[in-house]
């Protein structure tokens, strides 16, 4: 999906930035540093991590984005568990832009691929 | 008591944030589809336990979850098959099979009541982090309403995807008219359908968290959001990279 809204914006972003690397979350997204480091601290449970990475994301962007920074962060922490507890495959598995993603996150060596068929290594 | 009061809250909370949140607790509270509102608040709380529980956090670090044994922290109200479900849905996702779902469906466990504790669990789960992501303490969980439960399963039901039945993408008809459109939902969005409340429950929350279904597709940006698609996409797409979410 930020690929696909990327392209919808052309906007030139590097995905690795969902891998966890605060240069590339930087690029082309505004304040996506502090956005990244603060949903990784929250889906890591590192509550070491998260008040520092709270803190930085409201000083750097505000307290309204940390708001609905928190609520996307919290609805994807929902949204992973109900696709993992349901066994649901992707949906369009041929799409060049999917194929592109999963090759770039290498997201294949992930357990849940085998709920797609053909994609599992 | 009023649950999910932000006037005192740390940071501004959009108003429809309290709302949903509300709006949920009361339907939390009440019979659903294959629970009491008692058993869907000792779900609830197991979300919760599971965060705390060390048999949890001891079997994530086995080889396999099956056949490990232990004892999960609970509160004492729900069988220990529900009890494993729901803490396997907060603490380990992503190593629940479709053996499992079939075993416990063969021991009392059916798929109707295990899709609508996933969408308890999450649901809860959700509104939990919502709260701890802003370092705000979590909301006291709601007194029961009596009832029985409806026993409602939907007529069009497909076994395309996933570990359960769901409806069929040309099937949100009548009854489940409202459930998407034009005959094709994403898989994440028939997941929770063989309990359709479940599903509407996912939206209402989704809508507030970030963006309604309909919008999900349209890649512009929501002007009653302080963060623009891209902002978003990066947060979901982090998240569930952590959860090693393949979907």
């Amino acid at each position: 999906m930020l690929r696909a809204s990327a392209q919808s914006s052309e906007t030139d972003i590097d995905i690795q930035g969902v891998g966890g690397d605060a240069a590339s979350a930087d690029k082309g997204i505004e304040f996506g540093a502090e956005l990244m480091q603060f949903a990784e601290a929250l889906a890591r449970r590192d509550e070491a991590l998260l008040p520092g990475a709270r803190q930085a994301l409201s000083d750097a962007a505000g307290a309204a984005v940390l708001v609905d920074a928190a609520g996307v962060a919290a609805n994807f922490q929902r949204m992973v568990r109900i696709a993992d507890s349901i066994g649901i495959p992707y949906d369009d598995t041929t799409s060049e832009l999917g194929q592109q993603v999963r090759e770039d996150l290498n997201l294949t060596a992930f357990a849940t691929a085998q709920h797609t068929e053909g994609l599992a290594r | 008591m009023t649950h999910f009061d932000f006037r005192n809250a740390p940071y501004p909370i959009r108003e429809d944030i309290g709302e949903a949140y509300r709006a949920y607790w009361d339907k939390l509270s009440a019979p659903g589809t294959w629970w009491t509102g008692e058993e869907r608040i000792a779900i609830a709380q197991e979300c919760r336990n599971a965060l705390v529980c060390e048999f949890c956090a001891a079997r994530k670090q086995a080889l396999s979850p099956y056949n490990f044994p232990g004892e999960h922290t609970h509160s004492g109200a729900l069988p220990g098959r529900v009890v494993d479900a729901a803490h396997r849905v907060v603490t380990d996702q992503t190593r629940i099979t479709q053996a499992y779902i079939d075993d416990n469906a063969a021991n009392g466990l059916g798929k109707g009541a295990y899709v609508e504790l996933v969408g308890i669990v999450v649901a809860v789960l959700s509104i939990d982090e919502f709260h701890r992501a802003l370092g705000m303490p979590v909301e006291t969980l709601p007194q029961a309403q009596p009832g029985a439960p409806s026993g409602y399963a939907p007529p069009h039901l497909s076994d395309d995807i996933g570990f359960v039945p769901t409806v069929a993408p040309a099937g949100a008809v009548g009854d489940e008219a409202d459930l998407w459109a034009s005959g094709w939902a994403p898989n994440v969005v028939r997941a929770l359908s063989l309990v359709p409340d479940a599903l509407r429950e996912w939206r209402e929350i989704a809508a507030v968290q970030y963006l309604a279904l309909e919008k999900m597709r349209g890649y512009f940006k929501d002007d009653t959001r302080s963060i623009n698609r891209l902002q978003m996409e990066l947060v979901a797409g982090r998240v569930s990279a952590v959860n090693e979410c393949f979907y």
